[in-house]
């Protein structure tokens, strides 16, 4: 019997908790601390279940089909995504109002001097790069399953 | 120093979260078509309720994020701030959601897996059946046809069995273990003349003799077979049968004796002519001794005669002597008779023969007879068949065979009665009856009255040796003598006391030279 996906999740989620909750409760930009606590650890346990998905199509799939390959690669966008989310999120609550100028307007801009964190925030904010590829990619899986199995299906 | 202007990554957040709308609910399309097209499969099952929770998720998110551009570019911060833990609270649930369906998967996907087996399993165990019973059905198809088969084999031997029990000649039969016919040929029918339906005859009753009956029971029951016992049966209206009869007996599964089968040959005509032959050796042989004893006494006989005439002229007739000379001359006179009639009984006489009428032979014996027998009470009724062809033979022997035959009719009826001479043609053959209504012949002695010597008579009245002659002269004209006691009167059916002689002669016979040489 397979182990359980979410066991190797909860020590990572145990580890995110101990080593961040410090820094949040020094950084506040958020209202509650706890909200995006429980944020990130929904991502992690996200790409965690994905990645259990993308480990359990690649070795053991039910039926045989093309379908799975775009699934797996829908996991690892969307596992890539969660990722990058969730150091979004981190990097901007490390983040200062004094660091954006004209904030709420058209040319909102991060403020000079351009430190890494800064560089990285920007990045981040990105983060539709890989999860419309991977919902795309989610897409042709199921339509690939849907003719597949409608093949059969008229046979 | 210019900053970064955020507007590029504001404006691919506003768009990317349009489109991960956009294709999650596209997904989720595609999903909801699987499910509709195999409701029972668990991986569309899975994929569906994946891509609901999925679209839900871009959904919040993707709405969130517009939402939040625009109420922030539109100056409504506030309401920003105040939809913001709402929006963010949302898509924390709706990420675990996802992750929890992932999750339900793995347990659902063993049971759905196990189910699978199951299904794989009985589906293997229906095709298993079906080739099996496909399997069955050929063999029975097969077995049909083998069925088939055997069934014509079987046939054709019953046929060749049932062909070869009915055109049998001799007697296949099968009895129950009282004896009575359970199945019997046609030949059997004939032979035993059964008139009865076979069932309602017991075989045992058929033996004529209870000995025969004993030996047959004893060999069944004890050794279970009996081979070629000869044995008597009553058979149909032509007189007795002799049957050599073998059987098995037939056990069932105990070993009990429950019935038997047999096979049995006709030996009637077997027996009659190895009788026959017997006959004919006996008296070959007889005669044979005869002739030569009868050549040894001639000589003597001869010079006694003649030196009982020359003495007989020595003395005065009326004399004591010449008397008894004349009584010496008789009797020696009647030796040379005795020896003459062995002569001719043993063919060795000389014959003559010529082309003849028999009527007119018959004729001729009676002119000499029938008086003489009238004197008896014996009238002679004639039967003469008219214009009968003339045959060869000897009329002197002819002659002989007649008196003997007459003779010996009036012995047996010393308080009158009939003869009656009957002639005719049958085929290719001359018959002649002579039939009398004297004492008849017992049948003991039937058989015997054909020998030399044989006789009924006191010593001195008869020598035996009449009807062996007459015998003797018929076989030497290639013809047949019998003799019927009590006779059936072939007209009306009933049976006459006294005895009938019946003869055949060939009619265009020559002299039967053969025959001649032969004793
Ligand atoms: N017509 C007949 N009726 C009854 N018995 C007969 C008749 N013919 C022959 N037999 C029997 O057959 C026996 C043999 O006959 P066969 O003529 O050979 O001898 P035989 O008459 O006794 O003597 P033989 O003829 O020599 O004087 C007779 O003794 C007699 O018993
Ligand atoms: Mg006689």
């Amino acid at each position: 019997m397979k182990k359980h996906p979410y066991i190797h999740i909860i020590p990572i989620i145990l580890l995110v908790l101990f080593s961040f909750a410090e820094n949040c409760w020094a950084l506040q930009s958020h209202g509650a601390p706890e909200g995006i606590y429980v944020h990130q650890m929904a991502h992690l346990l996200f790409s965690g279940a994905l990645g259990y998905l993308y480990w359990h199509t690649r070795t053991s799939p039910v039926i045989k089909s093309k379908g799975w390959k775009f699934l797996q690669i829908f996991c690892f966008f969307l596992i890539a995504w969660n990722l990058i989310a969730f150091t979004g999120h981190e990097a901007f609550s490390h983040l200062t109002p004094t660091d954006f100028i004209d904030k709420n307007t058209w040319k909102e801009q991060l403020a000079p001097p351009i430190t890494g964190m800064k560089i990285l925030y920007y990045l981040t904010k990105m983060d539709h790069f890989l999860n419309v590829p991977g919902l795309f990619a989610l897409v042709i899986s199921l339509r690939t399953f849907y003719r597949e199995a409608l093949l059969e299906a008229k046979k | 120093m210019n900053g970064i202007p955020l507007l590029p990554a504001v404006t691919v957040e506003f768009f990317g979260s349009a489109l991960a709308i956009l294709f999650s609910f596209i997904a989720l399309r595609y999903a909801w078509f699987l499910v509709r097209l195999q409701p029972s499969n668990f991986i569309w099952g899975f994929l569906f309720y994946f891509c609901i929770a999925m679209a839900a998720f871009s959904l919040s998110r993707g709405v969130g994020h517009m939402v939040r551009i625009i109420l922030v570019y539109t100056d409504q911060n506030t309401l920003w701030k105040q939809l913001s833990p709402l929006s963010g609270g949302f898509n924390t649930m709706l990420m675990i959601s996802v992750a929890a369906v992932i999750i339900y998967y793995h347990k659902g996907l063993a049971a759905y897996k196990l189910l699978r087996q199951e299904a794989v399993k009985l589906f293997d165990a229906n095709t298993q059946l079906a080739s099996s019973a496909k399997q069955l059905q050929e063999l029975n198809t097969h077995l049909e046809e083998m069925v088939e088969v055997r069934t014509h084999n079987l046939s054709e031997s019953e046929k060749k069995f049932r062909n070869f029990f009915e055109n049998s000649k001799d007697i296949i039969f099968f009895c129950d273990k009282n004896g009575y016919f359970t199945n019997i040929n046609s030949s059997g029918i004939k032979l035993l003349g059964l008139t009865q339906p076979p069932e309602s005859v017991n075989f045992h009753d058929l033996f004529a003799h209870k000995n025969d009956l004993e030996t047959y029971l004893n060999g069944l029951h004890t050794d279970g077979f009996i081979s070629d016992l000869e044995i008597e049966c009553r058979g149909n209206n032509e007189g007795p049968k002799f049957i050599l009869l073998t059987a098995n007996a037939i056990y069932d599964l105990d070993g009990q004796f429950v019935a038997y089968e047999g096979i049995g040959k006709d030996m009637t005509r077997l027996r009659t002519m190895t009788e026959q032959l017997i006959n004919q050796e006996k008296m070959a042989s007889v005669g044979q001794m005869a002739a030569g004893v009868a050549h040894e006494i001639n000589t003597p006989l001869g010079i006694i005669l003649g030196y009982t005439q020359l003495m007989m002229d020595d003395f005065e007739p009326d004399s004591e002597t010449h008397n008894s000379l004349l009584v010496m001359e008789r009797q020696t006179k009647a030796c040379r008779r005795i020896v003459a009639d062995l002569l001719k009984f043993s063919r060795q006489a000389h014959s003559a023969k010529t082309v003849i009428d028999l009527n007119t032979i018959i004729g001729e014996v009676l002119a000499v007879t029938e008086h003489t027998l009238n004197i008896n009470r014996i009238d002679i009724i004639r039967h003469f068949g008219a214009g009968l062809p003339q045959i060869v033979g000897d009329a002197e022997k002819l002659h002989q065979v007649f008196i003997n035959l007459f003779n010996n009719a009036q012995f047996a009826m010393e308080n009158g009665g009939k003869i009656i001479v009957t002639t005719g043609k049958i085929n290719n053959e001359l018959h002649i009856i002579v039939q009398d209504t004297g004492t008849g012949i017992p049948d003991e002695i039937k058989n015997k009255i054909f020998d030399p010597f044989f006789t009924t008579k006191d010593v001195g009245k008869g020598t035996g040796l009449g009807l062996s002659v007459t015998y003797g002269i018929i076989k030497n004209h290639g013809g047949r003598i019998s003799v019927e006691s009590p006779v059936t009167d072939p007209l009306s059916n009933e049976t006459v006391q006294g005895t009938a002689f019946h003869i055949w002669l060939p009619v265009n016979s020559t002299p039967n030279d053969e025959n001649r040489e032969q004793h």
